[in-house]
């Protein structure tokens, strides 16, 4: 299954789930997927995905957070799964897009391509609860459990690249207004 | 035991966060900051503190923090600026997401370790280069008034804001104990 086709199949389970995507392909296939007042879209900052959803899960104990990471992304700030790990909110769910690329740049391999296993990192580094899916059927009930069971998550998704042409809106500040309104928190 | 001076720096510098109703820190370790820590847990237990590993994850989790409505606080020694500058440039400044900074610097005169001057000195021109304002705490007596200024300065404007923590500040002059 391609990136874009896993994220459509999140996007029908979603309900009022704050969603941070990553930088570039993540955020463009998110996009592409349906925009949502819920859905936060990076430019830059590779690699805090994840930290910006802990961050919202522990100010928000009471909302599910999805992060949508990128191999390459999680792999600038490993870090973040031993944070996640000690803080353990139960309400942060974790995908990582792991299509073995920096997809964004021009498709150069990342470390995955050569065996890294970003699921069993996070086993290491103390979340119990992460596994790796790579069929549709798979991905779908892991992720419906992860939606609903008390976590921290860390799902790795084996996906193929997208080619999505859509990008979302540039204008950062207001994404963020949007954001914060549809999560609770007007600014 | 620390010294009187020492507990009243930090208890003002925790008086500041208090008043400005900040009740999430994420921190990445200094020696000074200990005595921040200590005041935080003995005078303000319901501020949550958060270690991180790196610094620009701190301020990743600061943001997601004032995302979910809270008015975050990021500790960091000097050096950990330099870790930090993509994030507060693509994150903080380009989202307008404000968040308070507390930066113990160290370089400068009496400082022991030559590989802490050039971050030190390039601490100012970088906050300069991203138009985060930035105020110097020299002594416990203005401490308290520095940080609600910067603080409320940095929620309204939603911008970062930055308080520097001088050597003059955390300094345990003639106790010979090195600073890491
Ligand atoms: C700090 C930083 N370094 C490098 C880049 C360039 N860059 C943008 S997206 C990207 C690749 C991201 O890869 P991944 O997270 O795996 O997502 P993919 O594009 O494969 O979906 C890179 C290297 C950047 N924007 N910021
Ligand atoms: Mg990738």
């Amino acid at each position: 299954m391609t990136r874009l086709e896993a994220t459509r199949r999140l996007r029908v389970l979603l309900k009022t789930e704050a969603v941070i995507a990553s930088l570039g392909h993540p955020a463009y296939d998110l996009f592409e997927a349906g925009d949502r007042a819920e859905n936060f879209y990076l430019w830059g900052s590779m690699g805090l995905a994840s930290s910006i959803g802990l961050g919202i899960a522990m100010a928000q104990p009471g909302r599910r957070v999805v992060v949508l990471d990128g191999d390459g992304s999680l792999l600038m700030n490993l870090g973040s799964l031993a944070t996640i790990a000690t803080v353990a909110p139960p309400n942060l769910l974790l995908l990582v897009w792991d299509n073995e690329l920096y997809g964004t740049t021009g498709g150069q391999p990342t470390a995955t391509a050569e065996g890294s296993d970003l699921a069993e990192a996070a086993q290491a580094l103390g979340i119990r609860q992460a596994v790796t899916v790579r069929e549709p059927e798979a991905f779908d009930k892991v992720v419906d459990r992860a939606l609903r069971e008390p976590g921290p998550w860390v799902i790795v998704a084996k996906v193929g690249e997208s080619g999505t042409a859509s990008k979302p809106p540039l204008d950062s500040p207001m994404i963020k207004r949007r954001f914060m309104a549809a999560i609770g928190c007007p600014e | 035991m620390t010294s009187v001076v020492q507990v009243s720096w930090a208890r003002e510098v925790c008086r500041g966060l208090a008043a400005l109703e900040c009740r999430e820190v994420v921190w990445v370790p200094d020696n000074p900051l200990s005595h921040v820590l200590r005041a935080l847990e003995q005078d303000h237990p319901d501020i949550r503190t958060t270690i991180a590993t790196r610094e620009e994850e701190a301020f990743g989790i600061a943001a997601g923090l004032y995302l979910g409505g809270a008015r975050p606080v990021v500790m960091l020694q000097s050096s950990g600026l330099g870790n930090s500058i993509n994030a507060l440039a693509s994150l903080n400044v380009a989202f307008e997401i404000p968040v308070l900074m507390l930066v113990t610097m160290r370089g400068g005169d009496g400082e022991w370790n030559p590989t802490q001057q050039p971050m030190g000195r390039a601490v100012r021109p970088i906050l300069d280069s991203l138009e985060i304002p930035h105020s110097t705490i020299e002594s416990a007596d203005r401490a308290e008034a520095i940080v609600r200024h910067v603080g409320q300065r940095a929620f309204a404007t939603r911008r970062p804001g930055a308080c520097l923590l001088a050597r003059a500040l955390w300094g345990e002059a003639g106790s010979g104990k090195r600073e890491e």
